[in-house]
């Protein structure tokens, strides 16, 4: 691309350079000079010009104040701001003054006071004192606009940010504006609950404390909390975050933008999920199985002592289940452990990645600028990684073809067959638009195994590697289930035979507890050592629990979709001690060295996954590491079986893991109301044929078991598939009967 | 009456049947201009020097110069025509559609045709069902006569907004929006309707190009008063005068002659107070200014305008305060909501005026009322918040001993005996409730 044409603007008398058609406004901050705004905010799309708080002076224009966020630099435009013009000057206090009128200046117990726009824009542009005499406008307050979410529409000033988000970035059309003039007021469309993945942005795109989250309702104080920079844990895109706490703990989570990752926006799972932390059920000491009494809480000596029995008896009969939701360090610690200190070698991981796709690595961002995307699989990706959703609206919008092959895709593909759709794209004319593209970006989201290797294989083939603007994306099921997967590789080389009969099931984490295949596992165990933070994941099974920690908790890092590799930091104090300060105390009776630190630990694993890389050059907006070539054509896995074709009159069931689902999720009563609903999706030609209308109650079942739930038609689904939420298809078997 | 323009023949005749639009020439001149370049349109309207007769008095044919060809942005191209009359005082299109309905069809599918244009919407206010089936079967008539040669032409009702009389809030609700202004630039001209190219003209505008090819843009620059205030304007006579109606007239006659010529004076031999020159929205004239020609310099040289040419006449018994009030409360109801100025200072000018009319009021919020006027003015997305700042502040600057006096007597000095009878409706009367059958 040639660079930019560069144009002099001259602003309060300081000349500046920027490229054409930059905004004012970030023409004005290159000058190092503020034009204040509310409503605009580039990330919702064109400016509105609705607040007129960026009234400037611009020569050669009408006399009067323009609005500074609609225009854009021109070579040897002369604009004023209220520094230098009066009419400016008057203009934007005007805009102040007309905004407080009616606003009922309740900033004392404003949960916004001390970080609010509007409070310091009236301190540095608006009027000292009102001339208002008369009674203000009041609104019903606060009204909930969901179970997470609070509206006060007293202290709205109509700066329409959170609509236009709504209309423009989620592109729900939930939030309205509903009455005219000064009457207005946001709404909710029929006033039914603001539903989605992505609504708590809004409260943080809320220039004024009129949308405020209703976690921490009144126990907002800005200056008293500390911000502490780290990334989220919920899923693999990895969105950076400060975590607000006070007196160690958490109130609540703001976006950090990172500009490749997510735009500084955050899914509601990602928001409000922290409250999981002081769930009634959490584990805070150690417990052990005794007969007949079920759990009792013991010592950590105790702990220790019982730890290193089990891990004795079993004699190497080891088994690992892995989450996928521990840091890197924690995983490397155990398997160190477990590998070098006790010759066991097998391991449940959350799932395999597939290598060769750093090959084709990009930021998250590049499929914002591609021009052709296509999404593979069976999964939605809102529900694995649910920013790649929003960059994929954002690409759309621009202009981008979006094709997605899936069971309910632009084409339409039986489940399991998602490994041959993607090796069919090495020809055909898709194929040779992606072959011919510099800017196209490949998607598998979900649908059996070894997907990353087909993708792989796949980019290979359409010469992305040679292409920076191409990308191909593996979206994981878990938040960093390859830096698990790198972490065990790394911590030795040796291989063991399977464990037979099994002595010893260590469960890591919460994700591996809930398995039910790992729960299947531990029923062929002699004995269960689990680490959770919940009581209700432990009981029944484990003979040994140890507390396990929250990603909020722990230092360590994570590695996200991207391969970029990002620090989790130490937000809240947790109730026990983290995970690696008592594996490197177990490890030290094995004689296994392992630093309780975690720097020193990935120090230590870097040296051999990561090129070297050390902690501090992380940073706190971690860069994606250069792509790796390949030296070989990349193993391509075989394709998982086909499931059989369903039988006449029955339908092939495809589960999908809700973002809205997990022990976090289930912990939070301000994301209750996001579950999915207990509905079973039904194509059209199916629910026709069944002779099923939306919203009416059907029977599902398979092999003796028997669910109900309401029917819902999607147009996009393929003929012959039905698709339920984890939460609800439970026990159903692969084929279904659907009957009314 | 050798100057009337738009409504020519229409006093002789029944123009809304095509027949007889047809026999006083009707459509000849589309008919004529199909085989023409769109420049000799343009040309031709240029020479007119046609303004705008929505109230901002812009050039049309610079309006469709200012489209790009379809080669620079190749979309469709669309006239919209603005027939959402809602300005009080204003009734001009609604007597052009119900009297001459093909002539405004006649002008938009030149206008189509000028600019290279395959759609026509006519966006119509909710509240004229008369005008609107009369339009529709003309409409129906015209498209039965082949006379739209492959253009569609769209009648879309509004929904009781003044602010979609405003062209881009009327560009929202055509799209299904709601109605609110939206910041320009980009003009409709590059990207309007459906981010499209688009040509917005009032009813006024768009019937009287008919008549100008007909005639020829020289001749018809002859009438009114040149250079700029060339052709004819329907004024809307009404408020305190005999014959109130509209009246098709050149520009540059005076108020005295509209009023006592033509209007038959002011009723009940009582006494001239004040005449809003072009719609509510305008700054007002005292009786002592009545001498001015109504056309554009004339009346800018008193800082008023011709707006939509609507005349109001206000006798003695009138209240200004009360007046003002009206003006203030219709524009608060009608502010879309949008931006800050607009929303928050009408409002705050209503409670401004009800306290001075209620006697509650003190001098310094004389000169604040006056300053809310000027924070408001120019500050605002679209002209509606100069709407309502404009005469207010005219209200108060010509009559501000009858603004003092309501303060210094603690109440309206006219007692109960105001009249704001034949004025503007309260805004209670404003809200409707449309009845009519949606076309399919």
């Amino acid at each position: 691309m040639s660079a930019p044409e560069l144009v002099t603007v001259t602003i309060d008398e300081r000349s500046v350079q920027v490229p054409k058609g930059t905004g004012i406004v970030e023409t004005a901050a290159a000058a190092g000079i503020e034009i204040p705004v509310f409503c605009y905010e580039p990330r919702l799309g064109a400016a509105v010009g609705a607040c007129r708080m960026c009234l400037v002076e611009v020569e050669g224009m009408p006399p009067k104040p323009q609005a500074g966020c609609t225009l854009f630099a021109q070579d040897g435009m002369v604009v004023k701001t209220a520094r230098t013009s009066e009419m400016a000057r008057v203009a934007q206090n005007a805009t102040l003054e007309f905004i407080l009128v009616n606003h009922p200046l309740d900033c004392p117990v404003c949960d916004k006071g001390g970080e609010c726009p509007l409070q310091d824009l009236t301190f540095r542009y608006g009027p000292g004192n009102t001339r208002m005499t008369f009674d203000k406008r009041t609104f019903e307050k606060p009204i909930p606009i969901s179970p997470a979410i609070s509206i006060d529409r007293e202290r709205c000033i109509l700066c329409y940010r959170c609509t236009r988000f709504s209309e423009s970035v989620s592109e729900d059309n939930q939030l309205v504006a509903v009455n005219r003039g000064a009457q207005t007021m946001i709404a909710t469309f029929e006033d039914e609950p603001y539903t989605g993945a992505f609504t708590g942005n809004v409260t943080e795109l809320c220039p004024v404390g009129a949308l405020l989250p209703t976690q921490p309702r009144f126990e907002i104080r800005p200056w008293e909390f500390q911000a502490v920079p780290s990334v989220c844990g919920l899923c693999p895109v990895g969105c950076n975050i400060d975590v607000d706490q006070r007196e160690g703990k958490i109130k609540r989570i703001l976006s950090r933008n990172h500009p490749e990752v997510d735009e500084g926006w955050l899914c509601d799972k990602g928001r409000f999920g922290f409250s999981h932390l002081y769930a009634e059920d959490r584990i805070t000491d150690p417990l052990r199985r005794v007969r007949s009494r079920g759990l009792e809480e013991i010592s950590w000596e105790d702990a220790l002592d019982d730890a290193e029995r089990l891990l004795r008896e079993a004699n190497g009969r080891i088994a690992v289940a892995l989450s996928g939701s521990e840091t890197t360090e924690d995983a490397y610690a155990l398997a160190k452990l477990v590998r070098k200190g006790l010759g066991a070698h097998t391991a449940m991981l959350p799932e395999e990645i597939g290598g060769g796709l750093d090959a084709f690595r990009a930021p998250l961002s590049a499929i914002r600028d591609a021009e052709l995307i296509v999404v593979l699989g069976e999964d939605p990706v809102v529900e694995r990684a649910p920013i790649v959703d929003l960059w994929l609206r954002k690409a759309r919008r621009a202009g981008a073809e979006i094709v997605e092959i899936g069971p309910a895709g632009d084409v339409q593909i039986a489940p399991g067959t998602t490994a041959r759709a993607c090796r069919k794209l090495k020809s055909g004319e898709l194929g040779d638009r992606l072959r011919a593209s510099e800017r196209a970006i490949l998607i598998w989201s979900g649908g059996g195994a070894g997907g990353g290797s087909h993708l792989a294989a796949l980019a290979t083939d359409l010469g992305f590697a040679d292409k920076p603007g191409c990308g191909a994306f593996f979206l994981p099921e878990t938040a960093n289930g390859r830096g698990v997967a790198e972490a065990w590789a790394a911590a030795s080389d040796d291989e063991g035979p399977e464990p037979e009969p099994l002595g010893l099931l260590i469960v890591s984490g919460d994700e591996a507890a809930a398995n039910p295949n790992v729960r299947a596992l531990a029923e062929q165990a002699e004995r269960v050592l689990a680490i959770t933070m919940f009581h209700s994941l432990a009981v029944g099974w484990a003979d040994l629990v140890l507390p396990g920690t929250s990603y909020l908790e722990r230092e360590g890092t994570y590695v996200n979709v991207e391969g970029r590799i990002q620090r989790l930091r130490r937000t809240a104090i947790p109730p026990a001690p983290d995970e690696l300060a008592w594996i490197a105390q177990l490890a030290s009776r094995f004689e296994v060295e392992l630093s309780p630190s975690p720097s020193l630990v990935f120090a230590e694993l870097s040296e051999r996954v990561f090129g070297g890389v050390t902690y501090e050059d992380l940073g706190e907006e971690a860069r994606l590491p250069d792509r790796v070539p390949l030296e070989a054509a990349p193993a391509e896995s075989a394709d998982e079986p086909v499931p059989a074709k369903a039988p006449g009159g029955t339908l092939q069931l495809l589960r999908y893991r809700p973002l809205f689902s997990g022990a976090a999720v289930e912990r939070v009563p301000e994301l209750q109301f996001q579950r999915p609903a207990p509905e079973i999706e039904l194509s059209v030609k199916d629910a026709k044929r069944l002779g099923v209308r939306r919203g009416e109650p059907v029977s599902v079942r398979s092999n003796g078991t028997s669910v109900q739930l309401r029917a819902a038609i999607n147009k996009r689904l393929k003929a012959g598939v039905a698709r339920i939420a984890d939460d609800h298809a439970r026990d159903l078997h692969p084929t279904v009967e659907v009957s009314k | 009456m050798a100057d009337v323009i738009v409504l020519a023949n229409a006093d002789e005749r029944d123009l809304r049947q095509l027949a007889e639009y047809r026999a006083v020439g009707g459509y000849t001149q589309l008919e004529r201009v199909r085989s023409l370049e769109p420049a000799a349109i343009i040309d031709e309207l240029n020479t007119a020097n046609l303004r705008g007769r929505g109230g901002a008095f812009f050039p049309s044919g610079r309006k469709m110069q200012f489209i790009p060809p379809k080669e620079q942005i190749p979309k469709p191209h669309y006239v919209c025509v603005n027939a959402d009359e809602s300005e009080p005082g204003t009734f001009k299109d609604r007597e052009i559609m119900n009297r001459v309905p093909h002539r405004l069809i006649e002008g938009s599918l030149i206008a189509a045709h000028a600019i290279d244009s395959q759609h026509v919407f006519i966006y119509i206010r909710g509240e004229y069902l008369d005008a609107f089936e009369t339009l529709r079967t003309a409409l129906d008539d015209a498209r039965g006569a082949g006379l739209f040669n492959g253009v569609t032409v769209v009648l879309h009702r509004g929904a009781g907004a003044y602010i979609c009389g405003e062209e881009s809030g009327l560009l929202e609700s055509l799209e299904g929006k709601r109605g609110q202004a939206r910041s320009r630039p980009p003009f409709p001209a590059a990207s309007g309707l459906y981010a499209s190219p688009t040509l917005i003209n009032n009813v006024e505008t768009i019937a009287t190009i008919p008549k100008i090819l007909e005639l020829g843009g020289a001749e018809y620059a002859k009438i009114g008063a040149p250079p700029d205030s060339t052709g004819t304007r329907l004024f809307c006579l009404s408020g305190n005068v005999v014959k109130g109606g509209n009246y098709e007239l050149p520009m540059g006659i005076t108020i005295r002659e509209v009023i006592y010529d033509l209007g038959g004076g002011i009723p009940d031999g009582r006494a001239l107070k004040a005449v809003i020159p072009g719609g509510s929205s305008m700054p007002i004239l005292t009786a002592d200014q009545i001498d001015v020609p109504l056309e554009h310099d004339a009346l800018r040289a008193l800082d008023t305008f011709l707006g939509a040419a609507a005349v109001i006449v206000v006798d003695d018994r009138a209240c200004m305060v009360q007046l003002g009030l009206r003006v203030a409360q219709f524009y608060m109801h009608e502010s879309c909501g949008k931006c800050t100025p607009c929303r928050e200072g009408t409002r705050w000018m209503v409670q401004l005026l009800e306290a001075i009319e209620a006697g509650d009021a003190t001098h310094s919020q004389l000169d604040l009322l006056l300053d809310v006027c000027d924070r408001i003015l120019g500050k605002c997305l679209c002209p509606l918040g100069d709407a309502a700042a404009m005469p207010v502040a005219s209200y108060v600057v010509k009559f501000r001993d009858e603004f003092r006096a309501h303060v210094d007597q603690g109440g309206c000095p006219f007692g109960g005996e105001s009249s704001l009878e034949g004025l503007f409706a309260p805004v209670d009367q404003h809200t409707h409730h449309p009845v009519a059958e949606v076309p399919a």
